[in-house]
């Protein structure tokens, strides 16, 4: 039984740049179901990290329609945008990922503070979510102080603490070496199928394709194939 | 989403960052607290040099006195006054005046004689203090005199010189005695410096048969805070039908000089504090637009603009709040150091006088309310105004933007 989480129809995203109209997604529309672990590739420029940004709100489509969970986006206020991105996505981004100043422990704990969870909730949750991804022991350092796949594992881990409905990561796997890439979908396909969270990733990666029980391909910002396995 | 600890904590790990924004904010800090001492310190002085050196907060005097200063317009039973005085927190000095001649070495002159209570006085004033050369009056030598800086060159006298005097007494009859100088004051104001002649009160009665009563009472308050009006009005309370007057009405040109001095070194204060303010804006925009990735990361992953913009602000206050406990903390003994110390100026300027006043050329600091809180206001004033543009910027910029910020 199919419940659909994502909905795209017919977005359209145009960038103005000067006087040339760059048309980065041109009429494109998917839907993604609960519970799907999804890549979306296509080659540099096709338009995957403008659509991750789209159904992040993190920007606004041209045109088009895009609902998370029944709700429509462009309907939703600031403050009622700034809660959704709290509460109910995980964001994975390919750089500048975490707070600086602040330690593994603190970055993944951070949106659970926002959230205004008790102590006692946000130490048992972190913890276990930082083992999940492998960080034990690490958990007092800064991300200067930590690796790419170290950074990016905190990076999941914070988006996935709060048990978000959904998790947006932009290549996640593009600055790391091919055993830690592999490491981190086998701790996203765990968390997939173990919680129940969805998760649509934007790859170059062949291996992580390969991986994917669902791949969208773009190309020019238009829907190129649409793949399901098993 | 708990603001100060994360602001805190901000400021704690960005070592570099952080001491480079708060030193700059102390340093400017540090300056603004002495220039405001310095130039609190230089009213002081003027008002000092006012009222502290010879005419006191509060003079009362006999009706009339002052239009024609008559050896017979006395404030009468000065002792019970002065208890009364005293017993309402002030400090009060009768004094004696009277005019003559004096004569030494084949030079004469006018002057002005005073007979000084050697007890009170120096509660009031600073007089005793005004000592150039030689000694202050003494009550086992009642025929030794202090007179003033110009007096003294006029007659040709040093310590120990020999003065005659001649006046008439109360009773009609000549007055006249022979005097030594005992000391020489140093430039005090044109009246005292040109004809002071100042001697022990009780060899003033005698010389000018004057048994009873006094011409007038200087009062000075103990705390020095208390509002001279509202002073004044007491002092009137308790010396019905004597005429009481405050140092701004018996000197209204320089009372009225000493408010325009405040005012314009408010202003050259502000001139000063704007050049440092420049230092804490700059610090401020540096230390917020570097992090302006920062911020679109924590939009990103949900916290709202309202949260950003405390966020921001919360750093910026702390981080003043630090900064003025250092500045405080390293400003205070150097203001107390010039409090003490003056920086002598006197080798650039030499005997400078304002309405009929002295100017110190020796400048001390002097710590006091005003010159204590105006540099910590202001430096929370501009750090505020230096951090609300980039707060709000940061606060509503597209978190997209503000990732992909250079
Ligand atoms: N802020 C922007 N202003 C103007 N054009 C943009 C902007 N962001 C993206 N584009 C353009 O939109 C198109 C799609 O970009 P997008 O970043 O979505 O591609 P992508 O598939 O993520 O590429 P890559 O694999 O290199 O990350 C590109 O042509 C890009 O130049
Ligand atoms: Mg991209």
């Amino acid at each position: 039984m199919d419940i659909p989480i994502i909905v795209l129809e017919n977005v359209t995203k145009v960038y103005h740049q000067g006087k040339i109209d760059v048309t980065a997604i041109d009429g494109f529309s998917v839907t993604v179901n609960k519970g799907d672990f999804t890549a979306l590739c296509g080659p540099s420029g096709s338009g995957k990290t403008t659509i991750l940004n789209i159904i992040g709100a993190l920007d606004v489509p041209t045109a088009g329609r895009v609902t998370l969970e029944g709700n429509d986006l462009a309907a939703l206020s600031r403050t009622a945008l700034s809660s959704m991105r709290r509460d109910r996505i995980g964001f994975v981004f390919q750089a500048y990922n975490l707070i600086p100043v602040l330690t593994a422990y603190e970055n993944a704990e951070f949106v659970l503070a926002l959230q205004g969870k008790p102590e006692k909730e946000r130490r048992a949750r972190v913890m276990e979510m930082l083992q999940e991804v492998g960080l034990e022991g690490l958990e007092n350092r800064r991300p200067e102080e930590l690796s790419g796949g170290q950074q990016q594992r905190v990076a999941i881990a914070r988006a996935m603490v709060t048990q978000p409905a959904v998790i947006l990561a932009d290549e996640p796997t593009a600055n790391l070496d091919s055993a830690t890439a592999a490491a981190l979908l086998t701790i996203m396909e765990h968390l997939n199928t173990v919680h129940g969270i969805t998760f649509l990733f934007s790859t170059h990666d062949q291996r992580v394709m390969d991986r994917a029980r669902r791949i969208i391909t773009l190309r020019d910002g238009k829907l190129a194939g649409d793949e399901r396995k098993g | 989403m708990k603001i100060i600890p994360i602001a805190l904590r901000n400021i704690s790990r960005k070592r570099v960052r952080s001491a480079i924004t708060i030193g700059s904010m102390a340093f400017a800090g540090f300056i603004m607290l002495f220039f405001a001492a310095l130039g609190q310190g230089m009213l002081y002085t003027m008002e000092q040099n006012a009222v502290g050196v010879y005419l006191g907060d509060i003079q009362i005097h006999a009706p009339g006195y002052r239009s024609d200063p008559d050896l017979y317009t006395r404030v009468p039973d000065p002792a019970a006054l002065v208890d009364k005085l005293e017993k309402a927190g002030f400090h009060a000095a009768p004094r004696l005046y009277g005019f003559g001649l004096a004569a030494a070495s084949g030079n004469s002159s006018g002057i002005w004689m005073r007979g000084v209570d050697l007890i009170r006085e120096p509660k009031v004033t600073l007089l005793d203090r005004q000592v150039m050369e030689g000694a202050w009056l003494s009550a086992d030598k009642p025929k030794e005199v202090v007179i003033g800086k110009k007096l003294a060159y006029t007659l040709g006298v040093k310590p120990g010189g020999e003065i005659v005097v001649v006046s008439q007494a109360a009773d009609g009859a000549m007055a006249n005695d022979i005097y030594h100088v005992r000391g020489i004051l140093k430039s005090v104001g044109d009246a005292v410096d040109q004809g002071g002649f100042l001697m022990v009160d009780a060899e003033f009665r005698r010389l000018m048969g004057v048994a009873e009563g006094t011409h007038e009472i200087a009062v000075a308050r103990v705390d020095k805070d208390r509002i001279l009006a509202e002073a004044a009005d007491t002092v009137a309370s308790l010396a019905p039908g004597m005429e009481v007057k405050t140092w701004r009405d018996l000197q209204p040109v320089l009372a009225k000089m000493i408010d325009v001095m405040d005012i314009s070194l408010l202003f050259m204060l502000f001139i000063a504090y704007s050049a440092v303010g420049m230092v804490i804006l700059n610090a401020t925009l540096m230390n917020v637009f570097e992090r302006i990735r920062e911020f679109g990361v924590m939009k990103a992953i949900g916290v709202t603009p309202p949260q950003v913009f405390s966020l921001i602000m919360a750093e910026a206050v702390l981080e003043a709040v630090i900064a003025n406990v250092l500045a405080l903390g390293a400003g205070i003994p150097v203001v107390r150091y010039f409090e003490v110390h003056g920086i002598d100026l006197s080798n650039f300027s030499s005997g400078a006088s304002l309405a009929g006043l002295a100017l110190d050329p020796v400048w001390y600091c002097k710590l006091n309310t005003k010159a204590l809180t105006m540099p910590v206001w202001f430096m929370f004033a501009v750090v505020l105004a230096a951090v609300i543009y980039p707060a709000m910027k940061a606060a509503l910029l597209k978190p997209l933007d503000a990732m992909h910020h250079q």
